[in-house]
Order: C-alpha cells, then structure tokens, then sequence
C-alpha cells in the first residue's frame, strides 16, 4: 500500500457545532492525514479567532491554517478599532467573504462558533463555495455523513451545557468508529458569557461503539488473561 | 486535487500559468528532467531541556546516490534549525531565504529570532507556492518562549507536536518515535533515541542512507554533531588500503614538455599610497 | 482679522508663526453664517432639524435637501456650503455601505462618525484641496442605542447630548440647554427641535425658510426618516402634531 506522502495534507474531519442554553459547544476529532498516512494523531482543528470566537476546520490544512490566520488578523484590527469584542457574526462574515473571493484557490470548509453580548451563543457554518449559514447546530467534515440521522434525532432545542457537551463527544466518538478519515482524540471548546473552556478526551476513554474492542496495549494480553484457549491447543 | 479553473483577471502574486503548461505537457508524455530529490528520513523531538533534530545523510536523483553525506540539517538562526525534505534545492532556497529575514529581523528588533516566527515566514512562503516548492520541513528551536517543534508541509500546512517525522523514511522512524518515546527524555536518551530513528530510515527506506547527523538545542546553546553515527563505514579488504609495485602498469609513450617561463616577479619599492 | 495680509491664511498647509491654521478657520467661518442645523439626542432616539434658508421664492420647496439618509440606521444634517456636505454625505454612504460588506453588520456610529472625521481631515492636509466649507451633524441608531455626533471643516468630531451649528448656534445651544433630553422621546424633541428653529429665526431681518426634520428612533422601526409637514408658520405645532400622528 502506498501511503503517498506527497499528497496534499488534509483533515479528513469530523467537526460539530451546537448551540446550547447560554452558549455553544465545538467538537472535533484530531486526525490530520496525508494520503493514507496519519501524518499527526493529536492535531487541534479548533483554532482561536478572538476570546469569544472559535473556528473548526476541515478540508485542506494548508487552506484553513491560513484563512483562519487572516480573519484572526481582521478580528484583532477590527476589536481595536472598535474597543470592544468582534462579534460572531463579524468573524463569520470574513471568513464568508475570503472564502467567497477565493473559493477557487481554498478546499475548506469551517465551522464557526462563540458568544457575545448582543446575540449570545451561535454557530455558522461556511462551507466550500463561501456562503454562510447560521444554525442551531451544524456538523462537518467527511465524518459527519455518518451523523446527519443521528443529530435530526439527538438534537434538542435548549439543552444544558452539560447535555451539549455530551452530545457532541457522543457525536465524534460515533464518527470517529465508523469514518476512516477521522479519529484520534475529542477535543471540545465550550463558549458561553462566562468565556471559552477547552476539554479533551483522550481515544481510550471515548465510549465502545458496536463491536468495538477494548483498549489493551498487546493482542498478548488476552491471552496472559486467560480469557481465550491456548492459541496452539487448536 | 482537481480544482476548478475558471479565467480571472491576475491580482498579482506568482502566475501559476506555467505550472499548468507543465502539467498539461507531463500528461501529453513530455519527460521533465528530474531534480535532486532527498529521499529522507528526518526527525525532531522535544526533550528536557530543548529540542533534538536529526538526519540522514544520502541526497538522491531517481534510483542514483548522488551524495552520501549531505547535511540536511539547516541554520535559521543560532538557536533555531530546520531539517529539510524534498526537493534538495527548495528545502535550500526555503531556509537560506527565511534564515536572512530572521538575521535582518534580528538587527532590527536586537532580539533573539522566535520559533513562531521562522515557522511563519516559512508557511506563508510556501503556502503562496501552492506546493509548487517542494519542501517538507521539521522545524525546531528554543526561544524565550521555551523549547519548539513544528512540521512544515509543502502545501503551508503547520503542526506542532512534541516529537514529528518527516520525508520519505518518516513512516520507519516514527514507529521508533511512537513505541519509545516518553515526556522529559534526558539529553543522553534524547540524542540516542533520535539516532535510532534516523536508523531505521537509513536502513529501512530506500531513499535514505549513509550517516546521521543531529543537532541538540537547549537555552544559549547549541550543538550540531555533524556525523554523530557512521552506521555505515567503507570497508577494505585491506584494513592498510592496497598499494602496486612499480611497474604494474606498462608505460606505452613518454612525452615531456619543458616549461616556459611566462611571468617574472620584478623586486620593486613598497606602494604608494 | 490679524491673519489678513500676513499671508499665512493663504494655504493649508502653512502654519502661522502662532500655530494657527487660518484656511481651517475661514471654512469654520462659512459654517458660522449658515442657517441653523440642530440635533439632540432623546431618551429613544436622535432628531435632526434644519433652518433651510430659501435664497429664492422660485425655488420647489422641499428641494436642495440638508438631511440626508447615509444608511438605514444612520443621517446627517449639513451646515455651510451644501455642495460640500453632498461629498461628505457620499463618503459616509460608500463608508456605510463597505463596513456592511466586510462585516456583515451595520457600522457603529462612533465609528462612521471617525471615518467622515478622518475624510473631513484629510483635506486639511494637502496643498491642492481647500477644506469642507460645512460642519455636519451625524445621527445613528446602533445596538449600543442612539448617538449623536458633529464634525467639524477641521476634522474634529465630539459626541453630544444636543448641539447646533450655524447663524444661530448660539442661542439654540441656550434653547437645548433647557431641555430634560434624558427624560424626552423624539415625539416631545422633535417639536422641540421645530419650536428651537422657528424662534431663533429673526423674521424681520433674516430670509425665508424652509424647516427639515428627520428622526431615528424606536417607532421609526430605528431607521433614519424625514418628517415631512406642511409649512404654516401660525398653525405649526398643530401641523407638526397631525403630521407625527399620521405617521403611525
């Protein structure tokens, strides 16, 4: 198999926005791949913008790295001129209107999330043509076909944080089982009047989809376990 | 990746037309000639007290050694180097280009050259190439900031991780890095652990080969050990080299030219001034 | 006029040996003869009126406008050489309009008051323009709530309460002085506003005029609207009155 290292790097992603009572919650998984290799296990697809706003990518790497860098650079500007924070819609709106203007040199596309004080917690998502769509909650990325049923049943108007943030782990864990592309760690961001808190999940401590195995460290340790026969009584 | 290609107008920045010329005329059969390529195994990891890089030393064209001790470890600036993959002469051009802004930066700002910022300059440069430089990079460095490690993709793309392989034997050495490599390695264990990746590229991967050479950045000090392995030694049959007695070889003609005299020195008072 | 013949008043660009700019002041001057232009800021808005002198009894009533809508949310009232103010007012729109495009929501007035500012200073600096022979008052409606702001020719710009430009400046800053704004809606100030104007007015020694009005705030849906009404002067506050309750 070859696993073309010269492949573009890209985020075959699972990344999700929700809008809960007060705030949002972003998830994303942590797998960066070229090709068929995992070039980094434990990427960050959630990237600050300003304190209250945070973008989830997907797509080209080198696209979304970049475009998420000019519209920090915009965002930065544009709070000082202003003297107070951007707001979301703002920070949605650039990155509307680079992803328009270059759509055909970018294959991203990204999920914006955060809060401010005059419309509270939203999501936007800006997807490969530059348009911008503001939802209560939207899911991107190769993983998300896999959970498009899955949110029409799941998701609620007016959950708690907590219920959020537990869909959303729940939602890229399910993901990261079924899309090969996508996998890795949950990392979560949860935006609120309070401000921005990151969270983390480590890959072993995700729950066990439908014939998934248990973490273990060696096949051997099945059998110093004595759970299964002799592999040679056969 | 197909793109879609409608004509605009040019906005500046580089033409790409070229490339698509190039593109067109592969796809007709037309052979490119080839570049020396450094099929590669290059690492980097974060230890106690800074950052170790590591190398390979073999520098190909197709299936030819074209040099089997290249250095492929990189100056940015004295506490920041850069491991280069790829093409041997952007990887070159790339971090002689950024290693000038950062000295440039450096007078004008009289401090010491960030990690943030070499990574910076090299992604947006790469990034306005589209690729087209082909140059794969582990990035690496102490600052006042602490210690630093970044990999660079040809296309822009940036990571920063606490131990990262890149080129062609990065697949080999990171499954060294993967099965032994713990937070807060010491110096010693660091550096050895560097080399046995670099190892398993240089024997496991075709495209790497010959010797290592690491660099170990801490605060205020650096050191490049040039060739810190030779795992692979040129032998002799004779440990004494071979020497043939005169006459081994039959002289068939002798011509000898006597040397004319073309320029004489001529003792003359001191210069003026 | 200690400038006059020194023959610093001359440029823009060139000081006079006191540090003073006497072709910004001049501007500042045609400002001063003009009619009046007042605007107060009310407890849900911002009204803007103007003492429109009529240089003709040929003239259409109701044309060569003050007020102007520069955006949704946002007008300006013009002081001095009107031609002037139309730049101005073009500026502010295309400022309005390129915030919006970029950001996707309408322009802050502080802000929008700082870009025509700058624009306004702007021509102060060079030798080969001359400065806007008017001062402005801006008006807006955004989410922090109603602001008013006026600018001057030299590219000043201050947040007030209520303030007045032109001929009658004076005695109208008297009038809004006695007014309780933070207590008034735009009902009860914009009566005010037209009672401030038709009373600094001097009959007997001043030309005809025409009053323009316009408002932005909450039953104006906080977007900037003239309020048209017939003129009569013995019959005004009742005109004024019907005019407003025909309105909603």
């Amino acid at each position: 198999m070859d696993p073309d290292l010269s492949a573009p790097h890209s985020m075959g992603t699972t990344i999700i926005g929700v809008t809960y009572d007060g705030g949002v919650v972003l998830g994303a998984d942590s797998r960066t791949s070229t090709g068929m290799y995992v070039a980094n296990r434990a990427s960050d697809k959630i990237t600050q913008l300003t304190d209250n706003v945070y973008v989830c990518r997907s797509g080209s790497a080198a696209d979304s790295q970049i475009l998420s860098d000019y519209v920090r650079y915009f965002l930065n500007q544009h709070t000082i001129q202003l003297g107070q924070p951007a707001t979301v819609k703002v920070a949605a709106n650039l990155v509307r209107l680079f992803s328009y203007q270059n759509k055909n040199m970018l294959q991203t596309g990204l999920i914006i999330g955060g809060w401010d004080k005059y419309e509270g917690g939203q999501i936007y998502s800006v997807p490969l043509g530059g348009t911008v769509l503001k939802q209560p909650f939207t899911i991107g990325g190769s993983g998300s076909s896999y959970l498009y049923g899955f949110f029409d049943q799941a998701w609620k108007d007016g959950m708690s944080k907590d219920e959020a943030e537990k869909l959303v782990v729940k939602a890229v864990s399910l993901a990261i089982a079924r899309d090969g592309a996508s996998g890795g760690v949950v990392r979560t961001v949860t935006i609120n009047a309070e401000g921005a808190t990151r969270n983390f999940y480590s890959g072993d401590s995700l729950p066990l989809w439908h014939e998934e195995l248990e973490p273990r460290n060696s096949l051997l340790d099945i059998l110093v376990s004595g759970a299964s026969p002799e592999p040679m009584s056969i | 990746m197909e793109k879609a290609r409608v004509d605009l107008p040019p906005k500046g920045g580089f033409s790409f037309d070229l490339c698509r010329r190039n593109e067109m005329l592969t796809k007709k059969g037309l052979q490119l000639p080839g570049f020396r390529k450094t099929g590669t195994t290059i690492v980097g990891l974060i230890f106690e007290d800074g950052v170790i890089l590591g190398a390979d030393t073999r520098a190909t064209e197709g299936p030819i050694v074209a040099d089997k001790n290249c250095e492929k470890i990189h100056y940015m600036a004295p506490n920041i180097y850069c491991c280069g993959a790829g093409t041997a002469a952007d990887t070159e051009a790339v971090t002689d280009m950024v290693s000038s802004q950062l000295q440039l930066h450096r007078y004008a700002t009289r401090r010491e050259s960030r990690v943030i910022t070499a990574l910076t300059l090299l992604k947006s440069h790469l990034f306005s190439y589209q690729g087209h430089v082909s140059a794969a990079l582990v990035l690496g460095g102490v600052d006042i900031t602490g210690p630093h490690l970044h990999t660079v993709y040809p296309h822009g793309s940036t990571d920063t991780l606490p131990f990262a392989t890149m080129g062609s034997g990065s697949l080999a050495a990171m499954a060294v890095f993967e099965s032994k490599y713990k937070e807060g390695l010491t110096r010693e264990d660091g550096i050895q652990l560097v080399g046995e990746a670099i190892c398993s590229g240089i024997f496991n991967d075709l495209g790497s080969g010959s010797n290592v050479d690491v660099c170990v950045i801490t605060k205020g000090k650096t050191d490049y050990l040039r060739n810190h392995q030779l795992p692979n030694p040129r032998t002799y049959i004779s440990s004494r080299g071979y020497s043939f007695d005169r006459g081994h070889t039959e002289v068939l003609s002798t011509k000898i030219t006597p040397l004319k005299l073309k320029a004489e020195v001529v003792e003359n008072d001191a210069m003026e001034e | 006029m200690s400038s006059i013949g020194t023959g610093y008043d001359l440029s823009v660009t060139t000081f006079s040996p006191d540090g003073r700019v006497f072709q910004i002041e001049y501007a500042a001057k045609a400002v001063d003869n003009s009619g009046t232009v007042v605007g107060i800021k009310c407890k849900d808005g911002i009204v803007l009126g103007v003492e429109k002198l009529i240089p003709s009894k040929m003239l259409l009533a109701g044309s060569n406008r003050r007020i102007h809508s520069v955006h949704k949310h946002a007008g300006m009232a013009v002081a001095g050489l009107a031609a002037d103010g139309r730049q101005i007012v073009a500026r502010a729109k295309s400022e309005a309009t390129n915030y919006e495009r970029i950001y996707g929501e309408p322009i802050p007035v502080k802000e929008l008051a700082d870009r025509v500012a700058s624009y306004v200073h702007l021509c102060t600096l060079y030798w080969w323009l001359r400065p806007f022979g008017c001062g402005v008052i801006l008006g807006g409606y955004d989410r922090d709530g109603p602001q008013l702001y006026m600018i001057e020719p030299s590219g000043v710009s201050y947040r007030y309460f209520g303030t007045a430009i032109g001929k009658g400046r004076q005695a109208a800053k008297t009038e809004i002085e006695k007014l309780k704004l933070s207590d008034m809606t735009c009902k009860q100030g914009i009566i005010e506003v037209a009672k401030i104007i038709y009373g600094i007015h001097d009959e007997a020694k001043d030309k005809a005029f025409e009053l323009e009005l316009s408002w932005i705030c909450e039953d104006s849906n906080r977007q900037h609207q003239k309020v048209i009404f017939k003129h009569n002067k013995t019959l005004l506050i009742l005109f004024v009155w019907k005019e407003i309750n025909t309105l909603f």
